[in-house]
């Protein structure tokens, strides 16, 4: 009898085990991940859980960077000569491109010279795009860096290129190296490039040609100001309106200078400032916030032409002040102490970037996962600040002991809480050999109302001290251990230092409005009444949002939150 | 003497007759016709008719991150914005999901404005037939290439029509100025820096490209909403990816 019952046991034991193997089997299973060719979402080449797997289409067990199918590489684009890194395979072939796991020759850079323009790109992107504007290709392999690449431009002459067309003397404003490549008929009806006038306008009287002053203007490409057009259509000097056909002696030396020669921007109106909403000079400078638009998209006008210099600067921001176009700047105007460790919840760092005179705010990521930098620099224009999100780096602070390492901001955020300890307190010497604690400058944001994982974050801020006392001859008790535990200070430092791991502790939100409970607790447990404590009462506190408080041994005073 | 000035005179005036000849029927070969003495253009007219529903139909695809009907997207502000890069993990940059930005947009809006232009060409036929024309044509296919500063609709719609005598059209050209192709490759660029580094700074390209205007939101889950913009040309691409994001709280990998 007795050993069928014991084979009974065995059997049910062996259940057991088998039971739980297979559900540990099962729920490894679930959070295994299979390389897919495509998600139920649409998505391409994910690392999901199998369910999440589209049907019908290929799935390995393994990440997707092993697979064939998903390998990430270069993926070229022979149409239009584009590049496109971290590229899976199958991505690649599905567009009609070419998938390479090394960037391919043709991905090389080079130097694109279009007319008086450069871009630096590869070859079949080169002969698009001169194509698209008419060009004949010209490309420069052996420049190998953007910098030079412009430079090219920038140092070429300009001129007006003179040529016959149809019996006439035309003229076009280029380069001496295009001048060259244009061709006209001559006289004896041979074909021959063009005359080259370094510097000069097409309309210069002695030039001859059909071009003259005219009182259209334009946004040149490339350029910040508003330039005068001549009647063939070319661009000439920076729009002046006292040099405006109609408006100025047309005889006069000033204006025939003026419509003759190639002027540089310090020689003509406004030389040196930004000339914003002027209507009567169009010398805009991109670096002191101005840049040539359509009057009508500004709402201003100038008085010859339809161009005028935009102001793009930001008169006045959110915060009041006023900032210069492409200026950037950090703002966490949430309650709460931001960069002390006592974030609000919900509260999440915003750069605000100050473009064509408007105020664009990026967030940075929520949870307070990024933080924004910002520093300024001196420039003649006076302060220019310039701000970024980047990484909160607050993951390692608490595993800091000491306070050189917590305060190294080369690898960390955080700050150093002199006089705080982590845990349980037991002893007066344990709060003097560590004398602090290494927290986030700006705590993580958690998903408090979902899981259980915040209650654990939090409860690392439980606390439980014990406090000794001491009975007297008469029966009066007096503290002799850690009597600081028993004051509201004591009970505040704790509380803080709940919100210095996370959205814990009495807390408030970003618009300031406290939860609708304290956010934590205080538990005191006499330990009188326990039978280990005989001559002395203990009493031990403890912080922290959904912490489990125990009764210690002794006596307990606890606080959670 | 004097019959050989006659006759070099009769010799000049056939001269200038044919010349005159020549000349009328060259104008009349090109493709203006004129009806009723109004210069009419085949190509006006497609454009005329093209140009709004084009418009719209970029309007769509350019909010939608490039496709009439995004498959993998993120719904935001009752939109469906198309993952360009996307990674369901966290701490990795983006895998790319499409390579190929402008490309894709050509294909797709080319692939929305068939049935329209099909319709505008069949206007044109009756147009056409209204003034008079016998006209015979052949089926409508048509692409759009986007270039720099512009947008090219290419038509080929063989088409012959007959009135005294004929005349055959193979294709039309629709030109219309755009700057998406400049906000198309500033996509393409962010889609590469992100796939690439995990993240893109988006100050950098407002700098360079004046007139180009750079929203970028970043969602809770880690997805960032981009909205390029041209300022002047107030045209736009908006589009999502999701990498390098950060779970919330202390979920250490």
């Amino acid at each position: 009898m007795i050993k069928i019952k014991k084979q009974i046991m065995l059997l049910m034991f062996g259940i057991l085990l088998i039971s739980l193997a297979s559900l540990s089997m099962v729920s490894a299973e679930v959070n295994v991940t299979v390389c897919c060719e495509r998600t139920t979402s649409g998505l391409y080449c994910q690392d999901v859980v199998a369910s999440q797997c589209a049907s019908g289409v290929k799935q390995a067990p393994t990440a997707c960077v092993s697979t064939s199918y998903c390998k990430p590489g270069t993926c070229y684009g022979a149409n239009d000569g584009t590049c496109t890194d971290n590229t899976p395979q199958m991505v690649c072939n599905n567009k009609k491109g070419t998938w390479s796991v090394n960037s391919p020759p043709q991905c090389e850079l080079g130097c694109c010279l279009l007319g008086d323009q450069a871009a630096f790109v590869s070859l079949v992107r080169c002969k698009n795009l001169s194509s698209a504007l008419g060009l004949q290709t010209n490309y420069r392999k052996d420049i190998t860096d953007e910098v030079s690449c412009v430079l090219q431009t920038q140092n070429s002459e300009k001129g007006a290129c003179v040529y016959e067309s149809e019996f006439q003397k035309s003229c076009r404003i280029t380069s001496r190296g295009e001048c060259a490549k244009t061709s006209s008929a001559n006289a004896n009806g041979t074909s021959e490039s063009g005359t080259f006038f370094k510097d000069k306008l097409c309309s210069a009287p002695e030039l001859g040609t059909i071009c003259g002053p005219s009182s259209q203007t334009t946004c040149a490409d490339g350029q910040d100001g508003v330039y005068f057009l001549d009647t063939c259509g070319n661009v000439a000097n920076i729009y002046d309106s006292a040099m405006a056909p109609g408006r100025a002696d047309t005889a006069g030396k000033d204006f025939l200078d003026y419509w003759a020669n190639m002027k540089d921007r310090s020689e003509v109106c406004g030389a040196g400032s930004a000339n914003a909403g002027s209507a009567s000079c169009g010398n805009c400078n991109y670096l002191l916030g101005s840049y040539c638009r359509p009057s009508k998209s500004v709402g201003a006008s100038a008085t010859v032409g339809e161009y005028i210099c935009a102001d793009l600067n930001c008169k006045k921001t959110q915060d009041g002040t006023a900032k210069k176009h492409g200026e950037s700047w950090c703002v966490w105007n949430d309650a709460g102490n931001t960069g002390k460790g006592q974030n609000s919840v919900g509260s999440r760092f915003f750069k605000h970037v100050c473009v064509n005179g408007q105020e664009i705010v990026e967030p940075c990521a929520d949870y307070r996962q990024e933080e924004c930098i910002q520093d300024t620099i001196r420039t003649a224009g006076g302060a220019f600040s310039q701000a970024a999100c980047r990484v909160n780096r607050w993951q390692d602070c608490v595993a800091q002991t000491d306070a050189i390492d917590c305060g190294n901001t080369d690898k960390r955020d955080c700050l150093w809480r002199e006089g705080v300890t982590l845990g349980t307190i037991t002893n007066t010497s344990q709060t003097q050999e560590q004398n602090g604690t290494c927290l986030p400058k700006n705590p993580p944001g958690l998903k408090f109302w979902e899981g259980e994982q915040t209650k654990q974050i939090c409860a690392q801020a439980n606390t439980q001290c014990t406090v000794v006392f001491q009975k007297g001859l008469f029966g009066k008790e007096t503290c002799k251990e850690n009597c600081e535990c028993l004051t509201d200070a004591w009970v505040k430092q704790k509380s803080e230092l709940c919100m210095n791991l996370g959205d814990c502790g009495p807390n408030v939100n970003w618009l300031g409005t406290k939860g609708n409970r304290l956010g934590y607790k205080v538990t005191t447990v006499d330990s009188a009444a326990a039978p280990a404590a005989s001559s002395t009462s203990g009493t031990t506190a403890g912080t922290g949002l959904g912490s489990t408080l125990g009764a210690p041994l002794g006596g307990t005073t606890g606080a959670t939150s | 003497m004097k019959n050989k000035r006659g006759q070099v005179a009769i010799f000049i005036i056939i001269a200038i007759v044919l010349v005159i000849l020549i000349v009328g029927i060259f104008l009349y070969q090109r493709e203006i016709i004129s009806f009723g003495g109004k210069a009419f253009s085949p190509e006006s007219y497609l454009k005329d008719c093209i140009t709004p529903e084009i418009q719209s139909d970029i309007a769509i695809l350019a909010k939608q991150g490039g496709y009439a009907s995004p498959t993998g997207f993120v719904t935001y502000k009752d939109e469906k914005i198309a993952y360009l890069c996307y990674i369901s993990e966290f701490y990795k940059p983006c895998v790319v999901q499409e390579p190929f930005v402008r490309s894709n947009f050509e294909n797709e809006l080319s692939k929305l404005i068939t049935n329209k232009v099909s319709a505008c060409v069949d206007n044109l036929k009756r147009e056409y037939e209204r003034k008079g024309y016998s006209v015979s044509s052949a089926g409508v296919v048509s692409s759009v290439s986007i270039a720099p500063k512009k947008l090219n609709i290419d038509i080929k719609a063989p088409m012959t029509i007959t009135k005294d005598t004929s005349q055959t059209f193979k294709q039309f050209n629709v030109q219309m100025d755009s700057q998406i192709y400049t906000v198309l490759a500033i996509a393409e660029s962010i889609v590469n820096f992100e796939a690439v580094y995990g993240d893109s700074e988006t100050t950098v390209y407002m700098q360079f490209y004046p007139n180009i205007m750079i929203e970028k939101n970043k969602l809770s889950d880690g997805t960032k909403i981009y909205k390029i913009s041209d300022v002047v040309t107030k045209e736009s691409f908006t589009f999502a990816s999701r990498g390098l994001s950060w779970p919330p709280g202390y979920q250490l990998r």
